[in-house]
């Protein structure tokens, strides 16, 4: 059940109707949320369902009894509560992954392995519940938050429907909290909700239309340098389009109900260094990765190490392949490159300049080498990324070769890239202004939403869905 | 703006999620209004886009109602313009079978999977009405069971579907898919069956490559005399057809067009000029490279999702028919020349479909009375020459099904 069907609005109407209507009192409604969210996760598997509850169920007795454990005992119960929740993952995620890449250096080796695989269906959104979940025990463990009582708000809050599937990663101690209470929303709040919803689903729209251009480019049909830019930024926009349009369409859903989600993306693609970008890109996970294990593993001691491996495991997150991992290791790369420079005496200055050109130079810096992270990040092999960044560097003077309307399609993914960034710009500075000109507020919604009911593409799922 | 803030007393929730709920179907009815205006203005409606199908599923109540033995020839564009039921029906009178009436069921724009749905709803119309075909012809077209072709109508796919299905297989659909059900559900009842991916691959075709153009010159001499033989033809028609009535599937002409017996002398004589301007070798080889680009109408990649589709029409039409023929109709040879390649995929998708259905194809591609000068571009026969030719041509090959037993 995607946000941008008609199923789900059915479903979030007779969901709000019966929340608002029908059951008035807290443990009713925590209850309704949770069959709500389960039915809404069950669309995609219901067979999934008691491992989402599961994990749930154990994670909340394992916070219990780590905090009413001594030092001891404490470590080995979060030791079972880390080893379940990804192990959960790496047997879903990265069985057939690992069976393959064994097999691949055995056959490199000389010896003819075929072992098999195990074929496993990957329950949606795993690697965000689990992630979830295990923030709730490392939190207790480490003292930042008292285990909550209630199991059935804990479980309700880990499947909440609008983050289930695709994020934001909800942190125990900003959710919690709100589900023992839960909050009724203003209506500032719910208007808001719908902006980002409308917004959300606008940008999951503009990605479904730049599917096109970037498949062309990954799927072998560039013949040009043009044709080939156009691809790798127009996978950029998909991406940025289809996740934070996701990510939005969640917060939205959540504050029409009274819940309040951390922004996941803030402008990332105005990033002027590469750790800028991870400050601004997917927040909810790299805040997560820099919390639980950068800092988990001494943080700044030994910078290198720990960014590289934050950042290999960051990549391997998102899919169980080589690319992701070399995607996750070039950005480890990068991260520590800008950090190294900018403590040098030479680049210093640079680093830290505020001046015009100096900022757009970083700008077009990070820019370029995020974009050649999206090729090893989208691209169907190694090879196939190798010869995609060779082909975007090769000026062969072949520009015509791309035909007389590739230029437009370049054109109009640049501006599609920028326009949804200025309209997230518009959205995280300018909404109390808009919200309170209602007569221009409402009809824009709706003219927006209007487009968004003209235009679709028949294979519209969102990207991050298999992460 | 007023605000609602959080309370200990549950009654005074509730305003605040009215009014949401409230907004949201408010907001979504005043887009999905702005969607129709969108529609109405680009003319875009199930009429304009899928009309001459939806007039002869209307038809069909009337159709089995008729009191003679019925015929029907289905198929594509091609059939459309290559068969004519009431020449048919008076060359089977002049061999003394006069109790015959035939339909022209061929449209465009619809492959194997769309028409499938078709067959379906003329075979209830006939079996609730406890009616049987005498003869159906059905035509096997390779050029509309191409993945090429498949893939091209994905985007119509939903669309066509609400346009053609019924409320039981929606209900179906519904429940194998929910998601989907309630797809199809709003596209046809609050999208007047016109879908978003729809009205997006109709204005992506702009931002498409433009594909392969004849290297050679067009005839613009031909042309104009085209134009304006044209211009004839349409006051020659107003003149001899004064009370017709507009409509894509006349029910009156059987589902065909205009027959030969009924235009005059002259307006025969500028339909042969006319006919000669088709011939310009610049303007077929374009549309060559168009049904090539659109239709891989030479390579000839079957989808196995359109033969099935195929093979479950034929299947239909055998429950309610007392005699199924499956034919593929005349090719023009000067411009369709099939590679090797081309031939043997032909070959096997035309040995699948006999397997499964157990009818033998019979292949008119080559039919030595059928001229290239007889077809209007690369593929449809042209009225009075081509369309009559080969309605004869079946006259005379399936007359004996139609004899009274």
């Amino acid at each position: 059940m995607l946000f941008n069907t008609p199923i789900f609005f059915i479903f979030l109407i007779v969901f709000l109707l019966f929340y608002g209507f029908v059951f008035l009192r807290h443990k009713p409604k925590i209850y309704f949320i949770l069959v709500s969210s389960l039915v809404f996760y069950g669309t995609w598997n219901y067979r999934f369902i008691p491992l989402l509850v599961g994990s749930a169920v154990i994670d909340y007795f394992l916070a219990q009894a780590i905090y009413n454990s001594g030092q001891q005992r404490k470590k080995l119960l979060l030791t079972l509560s880390v080893v379940m929740n990804l192990g959960i993952l790496a047997l879903f995620k990265y069985a057939d992954f690992v069976i393959q890449s064994v097999a691949d250096f055995l056959n490199i080796l000389g010896y003819q392995a075929d072992l098999g695989s195990l074929s496993w269906v990957l329950p949606v959104g795993i690697s965000f519940y689990t992630f979830q979940s295990l923030s709730y025990t490392i939190d207790v463990y480490r003292g930042d938050m008292k285990p909550r009582k209630g199991l059935a708000e804990f479980t309700t809050a880990l499947a909440f429907f609008p983050q289930l599937v695709a994020g934001p990663i909800l942190r125990a101690k900003h959710i919690l909290p709100q589900f023992h209470k839960l909050p009724v929303p203003t209506w500032d709040m719910v208007c808001n909700g719908f902006l980002l919803v409308t917004i959300g689903l606008f940008k999951k729209t503009i990605a479904d239309l730049l599917a096109g251009p970037a498949a062309m480019a990954f799927d072998g049909g560039a013949v040009s340098v043009l044709e080939t830019w156009t691809g790798v930024l127009a996978f950029a926009g998909q991406i940025y389009g289809d996740f934070s349009g996701y990510s939005d369409m969640a917060i939205g859903i959540a504050m029409l109900i009274g819940f309040k989600i951390p922004l996941n993306f803030r402008l990332p693609y105005f990033a002027l260094s590469p750790v800028q970008f991870w400050q601004r890109w997917h927040i909810s996970l790299s805040t997560w990765l820099r919390d639980y294990l950068y800092i988990s593993m001494g943080g700044k001691h030994n910078r290198i190490r720990n960014v590289m491996i934050t950042m290999l495991l960051g990549g391997l997150w998102h899919g169980a392949a080589w690319t992701f991992v070399v995607w996750g290791l070039f950005h480890g790369l990068i991260i520590i490159a800008t950090h190294q420079l900018g403590n040098s005496s030479v680049f210093a200055g640079f680093a830290h300049s505020q001046r015009f050109f100096n900022k757009l130079s970083k700008w077009i810096i990070t820019f370029y080498l995020v974009l050649i992270g999206w090729v090893l990040f989208r691209a169907n092999g190694m090879d196939s990324a190798w010869q995609i960044i060779s082909q975007m560097h090769t000026f062969s003077g072949n520009l015509p070769d791309a035909g007389s309307k590739a230029l437009l399609v370049f054109s109009l993914t640049v501006a599609a890239l920028f326009f949804m960034h200025i309209m997230d710009y518009f959205v995280l500075n300018k909404t109390p202004q808009l919200m309170a000109k209602w007569w221009l507020f409402w009809p824009l919604l709706i003219i927006i939403q209007a487009i968004c009911l003209l235009i679709g593409e028949p294979t519209n799922a969102f990207i991050y869905f298999q992460f | 703006m007023p605000s609602s803030t959080s309370s200990s007393n549950p009654e005074a929730r509730r305003p605040i999620y009215g009014k949401t709920l409230l907004a949201i179907i408010l907001g979504m009815s005043a887009a999905l209004g702005l969607v129709k205006a969108f529609a109405y203005i680009n003319d875009a409606s199930s009429e304009t886009i899928l009309g001459r199908v939806l007039e002869a599923k209307a038809a069909l109540p009337q159709i089995v109602k008729e009191p003679q033995e019925l015929a029907m020839v289905f198929g594509s564009s091609m059939v459309r313009a290559g068969f004519s039921p009431r020449e048919f029906d008076q060359h089977l009178n002049d061999q003394g079978i006069q109790n015959i009436k035939s339909f022209n069921f061929g449209f465009g724009g619809l492959n194997p999977f769309f028409q499938d749905f078709l067959a379906r709803r003329i075979k209830e119309a006939f079996v609730e009405n406890d009616r049987r075909l005498k003869l159906a012809v059905i035509e096997f077209n390779p050029f509309q069971t191409t993945i090429t072709r498949h893939q091209g109508a994905l985007p119509i796919e939903d669309s066509f579907i609400t346009m053609l299905g019924t409320e039981k297989e929606f209900r179906k659909i519904l429940m194998d898919d929910p998601t989907r059900g309630v797809r199809l559900y709003n596209i046809k009842y609050l999208r007047d069956s016109i879908s978003a991916e729809m009205v997006t691959s109709y204005f992506a075709q702009s931002f498409q490559e433009p594909r392969n153009r004849t290297e050679l010159q067009r005839n613009e001499e031909m042309d104009k005399k085209r134009n304006e033989l044209g211009e004839l033809l349409n006051a020659a028609f107003d003149k001899e057809y004064p009370n017709y009535v507009n409509s894509q599937w006349s029910y009156e002409w059987q589902g065909g067009g205009t027959i030969a017996a009924e235009r005059s002398p002259e307006t025969l004589a500028i339909f042969e000029d006319y006919y000669a301007t088709d011939l310009d070798p610049a303007k077929l080889d374009d549309d060559r490279l168009n049904r090539i680009h659109t239709a891989d109408i030479l390579e000839m990649n079957f989808s196995d999702e359109l033969l099935e589709a195929f093979i479950r029409i034929v299947n239909e039409f055998k429950t309610f028919s007392d005699h199924v023929e499956v034919v593929l109709l005349p090719r023009n040879t000067d411009w369709i020349i099939y590679p090797e390649s081309g031939k043997k995929r032909l070959q096997s998708a035309i040995s699948r479909i006999e397997t499964a259905t157990n009818i033998k194809i019979k292949d008119h591609q080559n039919l030595p009375m059928m001229k290239p000068h007889m077809f209007n571009d690369t593929t449809h026969l042209n009225r009075y020459q081509g369309a009559t030719t080969y309605t004869q041509y079946l006259a005379q090959q399936y007359h004996h099904f139609l004899i009274d037993e």
